[in-house]
């Protein structure tokens, strides 16, 4: 290898590192955090999980090496489009159940399941919010 | 997208850790564009083709369909 290949390589190889410390942190953090709420040290418990997110934040935002390259960042689209497929189909389904349910007199809607359709029917919003901020921007 | 990647790193003795290097993008990039599961922006097809001095159609064949051309020359 060139010189130049080498230097890639080791650029590569740094953000290969450098993404397992970003992710290693979250899942430590949100480990240890949930294991010393569960032993009752909340607050301390709360305080490890914030330091794995800013370990996280640190690592993302403090490197120059390129931590994902384009085909990651394809995937990742990938995966957020199937998402908001996913639960737009269970938004539609679950909304309309939700109200069919007295008119039936099956019950009510459990006001956990009914606080989730509105998040979701949040995030919806959200999203149409911000791809007609990107379509007039761009 | 049907590509001569494969074809034109191993005439360079190349693997595909040495050509992801070169070019700036993980092993598992470069063995997903050989394996016509994904198609690179234009901005690494042009990287590739530049890594291998020659033209981007030499490197990736679009296989446009007739309206495909059909648009392209209409500018749609």
């Amino acid at each position: 290898m060139t010189p130049t290949e080498t230097a890639a390589t080791e650029r590569l190889a740094r953000g290969r590192t450098y993404r397992r410390l970003m992710f290693g942190s979250v899942l430590a953090g949100v480990a240890a955090g949930f294991a010393l709420r569960y032993l009752d040290y909340p607050l301390l418990g709360e305080g490890v999980y914030w330091l794995g997110i800013v370990g996280f934040l640190a690592v993302w935002r403090g490197t120059s090496t390129t931590l994902f390259d384009e085909r990651d960042v394809a995937l990742e689209r990938r995966a957020s489009q199937l998402t908001l497929l996913l639960f737009a189909v269970v938004l539609v389904v679950g909304a309309s159940a939700a109200r069919l349910l007295p008119l039936f007199g099956s019950g009510t809607v459990p006001p956990a399941v009914r606080g989730a359709l509105y998040g979701y029917a949040a995030l919806f919003a959200a999203f149409g919010v911000v791809y007609v901020w990107l379509r007039a921007s761009a | 997208m049907k590509n001569a990647l494969r074809d034109r790193r191993e005439r360079e003795s190349m693997s595909q850790a040495d050509l992801a290097a070169a070019v700036g993008v993980t092993r598992q990039t470069i063995n997903a564009i050989e394996r016509e599961r994904y198609d690179p922006s234009l901005e690494l097809a042009f990287e590739l083709a530049a890594y291998f001095d020659c033209r981007i159609e030499d490197l990736f064949d679009a296989e446009l369909d007739g309206n495909s051309r059909q648009s392209s020359r209409n500018g749609a």
